[in-house]
């Protein structure tokens, strides 16, 4: 019988006694490559999937939007691009009328009352050109609907509220329209009005519809308000930009030109991959060595129990190459087994998080094909791993002399860290951290395979908790000492003391008002520019006012900046910043000009867009005694709802909401996420499980003859089991310390790091809760300490006898 | 009587494949005396003395230790009667490498709940100064006397030694049986299971296997020598 086939069949049998370990190291190795290789598919086929998406649909390279209530006769807007010297870069282009409205989708069974807007675009010859439209449910809108009262839905808001196909809702002035299905458009891939965050489709209603339809809904016949545009895939952007800017000049109303760049809705999925990316890299990566480490000790630990035996191997004058064959067919049984369970998880993973992605956007096209590359990156190293564990035991055997290899370790030699001399009464209470001490290696690794799987879940974990403790600030700041605050927005301008807006205040539901103005705008200070949105509001007397970081408001003109704002402008309280705003002309003009203001205070909203000023200051925009949104207080019993129906009625009123819709928006939206949270919780709890069972498993064949000593003694297996369960703990508390650590400097690298400069119009604190600190103790203590209690069984079957043997 | 075995047998498998192990054993021990089982390997005494220490249960007969009898006891009486009647010294030692000298001696204290003192014991055995150290910075012979030192700690009035010079020189095996004679002495009775016969000679009676059975149960040829008279 030749040596090879006796090695197979030893293997085959180290295999059927073993076969738990092997199978439990082949999962941990299949839950870090799977999840990396889950995480890593999920940026490639997002990316694929928005750029095919944006390109089907034409998003628009560059956008020009007239300042508030401005039109313009339709064709101008169109003439003036075509006439730029960069014209010849102009793929295609579409006029506008962007109309601001209240939409009613209310049904028997519940109130739903929100703001919007009404998109007009040509639909004739299959058009539009640029930002054209997917169907989801229902039909889209053609050329023969041109002036009819037919719009199709927002896909987002109509999933939210699981709108039927077709039916009719109501717009401002209480205007009843037809849609005839749901759509999407890219710059609805998510919904991010202006003023706003993202992820609000809750909040806001886009409707659209043909040009004509919404010139008639405005009644502005034969005008426009808008103009996007698509250009070459050479085309100097910039460029286009800055000559169109020129141009426009020559409007007697001021002009905004944007890039697709500045659309928060675009920004905010791109920049997503670009920021999930880094992330999904961190944390994969933790996930990856956390397992690759744990599998490593493991397997490391498996072989050396099979030193001995390859030192008799060599005593008998067998080659050590033949002799390294038998462990390494171990680790090459869990490399093909963690390979296999590594496609699985990550395909498992994958399709979750899939799941979870196409829910949220409605994209024409979803791309998830299998990430070969990638799969096959890590697979390479679940096979490497294996194999580099036992080349250390198997080359530390054959190296040394057969004697040596093959005496049995009697006293246990090896390196002490730090054992004390003093004698402890109760040796059953020390001998957990002794053996915790006297093979400090393996307790590193274990501990840092773990504490990396742990950090992994409280980067998950803390960034979630992190963004809704910016929520729970931002809606702080909103309610302030009035929760039940309502605020209107107006279609465009009004005189403080029209008839449209006292008959608001007049309103049978609503106690009090206080009128208010919002501007766009944007700050600049030698550090940088930052858009924004200004509030004014009576800062002394009125019903609300901004809850402040620093400084405070005075009778001089002023900013109240947010606290990143004023971090990213490099200015504090006293400094003076520029900032540029619209200012009213005439009756229905404006035009952008620059005021140079001191920063009075700071606020602590996380959105750095948000500034506020005192009312009486109004004078800076020329627009003393003129609002475009009013603050209300509803009367005692009555609730939004009925303020928003009341005041459906007033063709004025653009959008009624509460001060908190927005952040309830974004805090559903949030949740929605929760499912891939949740995914990962899983697979970290039961990485941890698997590493701890491995370890104590592989414990007790470490231990086993100093086990059946004790059961020899008379000491109860109850009592071993606690000895093993007490390391266990203390295995896990160190672990758990280490993850909540790393994932603390995980938490602030994602949230000052990587969010600044990917999404840097938010500001997140670093905020990790209590109860995630519980569930990840939990999970990291409890979980880790349980795991010896599975190797009872074992340890109660022992045969003391047999163990105690020395085997010579 | 201390240790008494009644037509004891144990057999190992079933139908054609069994191996019997002990066959037809009969045997009082009682304290203070220093019995040597001697047997070549596979003769059956290593089971034996596992069969007395309830390390393994007899397949037929009667067996009664310390009072206890250890065939109809339970799993959790038998626990008991090791940390209560029996002491058990090794061939390997099996000191615990995690603990110093001193905190192995005082495990004995533990499990047994004794209210021994163990640097009394250690001074006992020789090794007073050496309670700081670990099992793996003394010599064979001192861990030997450590185990001995264990098994004392534990005030057991059964020591039951498996081979407890197999390990050891023969000036080191000579002072371990010099301690184990002593506690004979002290009123304990000691079983020495060994396949040397020149240490049979020492022993106060040497119980011979064969194949599993008696062949022999008496003093030693020429009567018991004195420790210092053993050569090997």
């Amino acid at each position: 019988m030749g040596t090879f086939p006796l090695l197979i069949r030893w293997s085959w049998r180290d295999l059927r006694t073993h076969w738990i370990k092997v199978v439990a190291i082949a999962l941990v190795i299949a839950i870090g490559t799977g999840g990396y290789a889950g995480l890593a598919s999920t940026t490639k086929w997002r990316q694929a999937s928005y750029d095919l998406s944006y390109r089907r649909l034409a998003m628009y390279d560059l956008r020009v939007d007239l300042a508030t209530s401005s039109v313009v006769e339709e064709g101008t807007l169109a003439d003036i691009a075509a006439g730029l010297p960069g014209a010849a870069a102009i793929v295609a282009m579409e006029e506008r009328l962007i109309v601001p409205t209240q939409v009613d989708v209310s049904t028997p069974t519940g109130s739903v009352l929100v703001r919007g807007e009404i998109t007009g675009s040509d639909f004739s010859g299959g058009g539009p050109a640029v930002n054209s439209y997917v169907s989801f449910t229902g039909r889209l809108l053609t050329e023969e609907d041109d002036g009819h009262p037919v719009v199709m839905v927002e896909r987002s808001f109509a999933k939210f509220y699981e709108m039927e196909d077709t039916g009719t809702l109501a717009v401002s002035g209480s205007r009843e329209l037809e849609f005839v299905g749901q759509a999407s458009t890219p710059e609805y891939f998510t919904v991010a009005p202006e003023g706003e965050t993202s992820m609000t489709e809750a909040t806001f209603a886009a409707l659209f519809t043909t040009l004509e339809t919404a010139q008639q809904l405005a009644e502005e016949p034969g005008r426009v308000n808008n103009l996007v545009l698509t250009l070459t895939d050479e085309a100097d952007r910039a460029g286009v930009a800055v000559q169109l800017n020129d141009s426009l000049a020559s409007l007697p109303v001021g002009t905004t030109v944007s890039t697709r760049d500045d659309n928060l809705s675009y920004t905010s999925l791109t920049t997503d991959i670009d920021q999930d990316q880094a992330l999904f890299n961190a944390l994969a990566i933790l996930l990856l060595a956390g397992a690759v480490g744990a599998a490593f000790n493991l397997i490391h630990r498996l072989t050396e129990q099979q030193r001995r035996e390859v030192g008799i191997g060599m005593a008998l004058g067998v080659r050590p190459r033949v002799l390294a064959v038998r462990p390494l067919l171990v680790s090459a049984e869990i490399a093909v087994l963690g390979v296999a369970f590594g496609v699985g998880v990550g395909l498992l993973i994958a399709n979750a998080m899939a799941a979870v992605f196409t829910d949220m956007i409605p994209l024409p096209v979803w791309v998830t094909d299998f990430q070969i590359v990638v799969f096959a990156r890590v697979a390479a190293i679940g096979l490497a791993i294996p194999f580099l564990a036992s080349v250390i035991p198997v080359w530390r055997a054959v190296r040394v002399t057969p004697i040596q290899a093959i005496k049995p370790d009697l006293t246990g030699r090896g390196t002490i860290v730090g054992l004390h001399r003093r004698t402890v009464r109760n040796t059953f209470a020390v001998m957990p951290l002794r053996n915790l001490r006297r093979t400090p290696r393996r307790t590193l690794l274990t501990v840092l395979s773990l504490g990396a799987a742990l950090t992994v879940l409280v980067g998950f974990l803390g960034i979630m908790d992190s963004a809704y403790g910016a929520i729970d600030t931002a809606e702080q700041q909103a309610t302030g000492a009035f929760p039940e605050r309502i605020v209107v927005k107006l279609d465009t301008f009004h005189l403080t003391e029209s008839p449209g807006v006292v008959a608001i205040g007049r309103a049978e539901s609503v106690a009090s008002a206080e009128p208010t103005l919002r501007l766009a705008g944007s700050i600049h200070s030698a550090a940088g520019e930052i858009d924004v949105f200004v509030e004014l509001a009576d800062l002394t007397n009125g019903m609300w006012r901004p809850t402040l970081t620093a400084g405070t408001w005075s009778d001089e003109p002023g900013v109240l900046l947010a606290e990143k704002a004023a971090a990213d402008l490099g200015v504090t309280v006293g400094d003076t910043v520029t900032l540029r705003h619209p200012r009213r002309g005439g009756l229905d003009s404006y035009t952008f000009v620059e005021s140079e203001l001191p920063v009075l205070a700071t606020h602590p909203h996380p959105v750095r867009g948000v500034v506020y000023m005192d009312l009486g200051h109004a004078d800076i925009f020329n627009l003393r005694g003129v609002t475009n949104a009013v603050n209300l207080l509803p009367q005692a019993g009555a609730t939004t709802s009925d303020v928003q129906r009341e005041l459906f009625a007033l063709e004025q009123v653009a959008s009624v909401q509460s001060v908190t819709a927005v952040t309830e928006a974004v805090r559903g939206a949030f949740d929605q996420i929760l499912g891939i949270v949740q995914v990962m919780v899983v697979a970290v709890l039961l990485l941890a499980l698997l590493i701890a069972f491995n370890a104590a498993a592989i414990n007790l064949d470490a231990r086993a003859r100093e086990h059946a000593t004790m059961f020899a003694f008379g000491v109860k297996v109850r009592t071993a089991l606690r000895i093993a369960v007490t390391e266990s703990l203390l295995i896990g508390i160190m672990a758990t310390i280490l993850g909540v650590a790393g994932g603390l400097v995980m938490v602030w690298w994602m949230t000052q790091d990587l969010l600044a400069e990917t999404l840097p119009d938010f500001g997140l604190n670093v905020v990790l809760r209590a109860e995630t600190v519980a569930l990840v103790a939990v999970m990291g203590v409890l979980a880790v300490a349980v795991a010896p209690l599975f190797t009872a069984r074992r340890m109660r079957r022992m045969d003391v006898p047999g163990t105690l043997r020395l085997v010579e | 009587m201390l240790i008494e075995l009644k037509d004891v047998a144990k057999r190992y498998g079933e139908g054609p494949l069994a191996v019997t192990a002990l066959a037809d054993i009969d045997l009082l021990i009682d304290q203070g005396e220093f019995v040597v089982v001697l047997g070549p390997s596979g003769s059956g005494k290593t089971t034996l003395l596992n069969v007395v220490g309830a390390l393994d249960t007899a397949s037929e007969g009667l067996v009664k230790v310390g009072g206890v009898e250890i065939t109809t006891a339970t799993r959790r009486d038998l626990f008991g009667f090791r940390a209560g009647t029996v002491s058990f010294i090794f061939q390997a030692f099996n000191l615990f490498p995690g603990l110093t000298v001193r905190e192995n001696v005082q495990f004995g204290v533990d499990a047994a709940g004794s209210a021994a003192d163990p640097d009394a014991l250690l001074s006992s055995v020789g090794l007073g100064d050496k309670g700081d150290r670990f099992p793996h910075e003394l010599s064979g012979g001192e861990q030997q006397r450590v185990a001995i030192a264990r098994a004392l700690a534990t005030g057991n009035p059964i020591l039951l030694c498996d081979e407890p010079t197999g390990e050891l020189d023969f000036r080191t095996g000579v002072q371990i049986l010099e301690l184990l004679k002593e506690q004979a002495g002290n009123g304990r009775a000691v079983l020495v299971v060994t396949h040397n016969r020149e240490i049979s000679r020492m022993a106060d009676r040497v119980v011979e296997l064969s194949s599993g059975r008696i062949i022999g149960d008496g003093p030693p040829v020429g009567g018991t020598s004195p420790v210092s008279e053993l050569h090997w």
